[in-house]
């Protein structure tokens, strides 16, 4: 199967994007005559995998190589450079053309940023005093499809730039993307907003259709009705909880990447040893699609089942001989799911070894307790972290937990906060003292000052939920995380609902502003009134079509986030289709690991 | 205020990188007393303090056991690391030095003990 997802099922017409920027790439490479070498920056290679094959850039006479401080090695006379406009990246450029210029090589240099280019990236290749032979240009590749129903700006910073270092930038690039999505399906008639990126992204959104409007004439109806913005800030509870579901657990296990996870061989059942195996996972293996959102038990019942119905065809076509030709080709055809089937098989057995653990178990029921805030229970919640650190378990998990604390509780206890910071000195080295730092900064751990309102939120959004029969299939998103629904996705549950209005209680509770307002085809100009936000049925004129709301997080999302919201689509009586954008899909993991990289550079 | 502070911070990661020892200290030093101006980075001060007896106290124990196994490690790996080498002593010394909660001390022993199969160690404690 192709890492490369299929869209055909998708909800908007998202090959025509992908097409879009494939052709924009092919016509950079085609736009330089003769044999070039395309040098592209690490992280941006695993993007593009997405969006064609290699083969095809080969095709075109280009090598390739991925850019590294390695002086660059190729007989090609001109040199593309293809890289996403980060100032590091400048650096590396600028030394290998130094490089070739000491070794006497006259090459081409032409450097194409991603998206677009940056004053403060030219700054440094003027410093570096290698602007001039550069013919620079832009890739505007601002946003890639994951799958049929997930997009991502692939920002992984995003979250940490502007919590910690005030950088909007990446704000500035989700409204631009959206804005470029407008261009193609039209202009979208109702935004909600929660938080202080997502209002900005807005109010960014507005100006962007001020100065450069879409031309509404010859397009019929916008194809997204409603666009739904979010900051991760305003719920960081749920993506520090451990994800359950199939997908999630491969994130947090094995780290999803570019649609793809690297496993062991002998995982796959291959006899390689000490080779990595690349599976690609996306809504193009069926079976992956049924069971990615399904928490790990129930996900294994349906692939056991699977294998035994199919183990019976296989007896039964022996047993029987009278058999018809298309009984025979229906069989056959069954066959067909058969490596979709060994493959879950044997990922479901690598994640279940771990998540059937006693640690596993026990770190779960921690999260909840945390989550539920039982006053009582405190003293446990400060042992078992208390424990973790002094095991030095992998400090991501130690952080994760603390971090839920910090938020459910509006802060640690001043001395507590204290003994475990010091315990976590002691643990890891001092060197994560800056570390500590900006989580605090970032308002992620702190010292306890007034008293939580995580209980009030809770309760006025039904977060945590009873679940009395595991066994039932479940009514509500709750599943996701086994009695808790996650807060980001109740928020959205809420606004295409009935808009925030009705829970505007709560949602004061939580950190920036929200903004609710309503984008007509004749009064841009005044779009930015406020829309009362009772908006109870929406474009009636739709007739029996589902609407589309676009929901975009900025900071990242967790893939039991989208879980969530395929779950909702899904659900009867809901006439909304979820298409999912987000900077990044992330794990708790992930979502702290820029941080603390960044923490290490010292580059505040 | 708000760019000593960061200036403050910038130093210790810098510090902490650089693989001469007695420079390093300085650096951490002066990190300490400038976190110790403020009242608010009492906690900072105090760590950065530790950080540098740390530093001290490795470099003291690199010289002694002629290995440069030490310096950069936290406090817990330095005392596992000693106790595995059958320095028991020099674990204690750190031990009571940084006021290690017996709890964690206990943990590390049994570690480090298991690590190099000492099982006879292990048992006797």
């Amino acid at each position: 199967m192709a890492q490369i997802p299929n869209l055909d099922n998708s909800p908007l017409n998202l090959n025509a994007l992908r097409e879009q920027s494939r052709k924009d790439l092919l016509n950079i490479v085609d736009s330089i005559r003769g044999s070039k070498c395309l040098v592209i920056d690490p992280k941006l290679a695993g993007t593009l995998s997405l969006i064609l094959q290699t083969s095809v850039l080969k095709e075109y006479g280009a090598e390739l190589r991925i850019l590294s401080a390695d002086p660059l090695q190729t007989g090609c006379s001109k040199v593309v450079y293809l890289v996403r406009s980060q100032p590091n990246y400048m650096k590396l450029v600028a030394d290998q053309m130094k490089n070739d210029e000491a070794k006497g090589l006259q090459r081409d240099y032409f450097l194409y940023f991603v998206p677009c280019r940056t004053i403060a990236c030219e700054k440094i290749l003027e410093e570096e005093k290698v602007h001039q032979k550069l013919t620079i240009g832009e890739y505007p590749l601002y946003l890639v499809p994951l799958d049929e129903d997930v997009l991502s700006f692939e920002l992984e910073y995003s979250l940490q730039e502007c919590l910690i270092e005030g950088d909007t930038s990446s704000v500035w690039h989700v409204a631009k993307a959206i804005h470029k999505l407008e261009f193609a399906f039209g202009v979208i008639p109702n935004i909600r907003a929660k938080g202080v990126a997502s209002t900005k992204a807005t109010e960014l959104l507005n100006n962007m259709q001020l100065e450069d409007p879409v031309n509404m004439d010859n397009m019929g109806m916008a194809e997204i009705d409603t666009l739904i913005l979010l900051d991760r800030e305003v719920d960081m509870v749920t993506p520090m909880c451990s994800q359950l579901t199939y997908e999630g657990l491969l994130d947090e296990l094995l780290e999803i990447q570019n649609g793809t996870v690297e496993v062991d061989a002998s995982i796959m059942g291959v006899q390689q040893d000490g080779k990595k195996v690349k599976v690609p996972l996306n809504s193009s293996d069926k079976l992956y699609k049924e069971i990615r959102d399904l928490n790990l038990p129930v996900a294994v019942q349906v692939v056991h089942q699977k294998a035994t119905s199919i183990q019976q065809d296989y007896a039964e076509v022996k047993s029987t001989n009278t058999q018809s030709v298309s009984e025979l080709k229906d069989f056959v055809k069954r066959l067909n799911s058969l490596p979709e089937i060994t493959r879950h098989v044997n990922l479901a057995q690598h994640l279940q070894s771990s998540a059937t653990k006693r640690s596993f178990f026990a770190r779960v029921e921690i999260e909840q307790i945390i989550r539920e805030v039982e006053n009582y229970e405190t003293p446990r919640c400060f042992e078992y972290i208390e424990d973790i650190i002094q095991k030095q378990e992998p400090i991501e998990t130690v952080l994760r937990l603390l971090v839920l604390f910090s938020l459910t509780n509006a802060g640690l206890p001043k001395k507590i906060f204290d003994y475990l910071r010091r315990e976590i000195l002691h643990s890891y080295g001092f060197e994560h003292m800056p570390l500590l730092y900006n989580l605090e900064k970032a308002g992620l751990v702190k010292r306890q000052e007034s008293r939580s309102n995580w209980v009030g939120i809770s309760r006025a959004l039904q977060l945590i939920v009873d679940i009395k029969d595991p066994e039932k299939p479940p009514d509500d998103i709750s599943y996701i995380f086994s009695g808790y629904a996650p807060l980001s996705i109740r928020l959205v549950q809420h606004a295409v609902r009935s808009g925030w209005q009705p829970i505007e209680q709560p949602l004061k509770l939580l950190p920036g502003p929200h903004l609710d307002l309503k984008r007509g085809v004749s009064s841009i100009s005044s779009s930015l009134e406020v829309f009362p936000g009772s908006v109870g049925q929406q474009s009636p004129d739709r007739g029996g079509l589902r609407s589309l709301v676009l929901v975009v997080f900025i900071g990242g999302v967790t893939s039991a986030e989208i879980a969530a919201l395929r779950f909702l689509s899904a659900k009867e009586g809901m006439g909304y289709d979820f298409l999912v954008a987000t900077t990044k899909v992330i794990t708790g993991n992930t979502l702290l690991r820029p941080i603390m990289a960044s923490s290490k550079e010292g580059t505040i | 205020l708000l760019l000593k502070e960061s200036r403050e911070l910038e130093r210790n990661p810098v510090a902490s990188k650089g693989s001469i020892h007695v420079p390093q200290v300085r650096l951490i030093d002066q990190a300490y007393r400038l976190f110790a101006e403020t009242k608010e980075h009492l906690f900072e001060s105090k760590s950065a303090e530790e950080h540098a007896k740390l530093l001290r106290v490795q470099h003291n124990l690199e010289v002694s056991t002629k290995q440069a196994i030490f310096l950069g490690s936290s406090v817990s790996d330095t005392i596992k690391t000693c106790i595995a080498m059958g320095n028991e002593r020099a674990a204690v010394k750190v031990k009571s030095e940084f006021k290690v909660p017996d709890k964690r001390w206990y943990w590390l022993k049994a570690c480090a003990l298991a690590t190099v199969g000492n099982w006879d160690a292990l048992e006797a404690f």
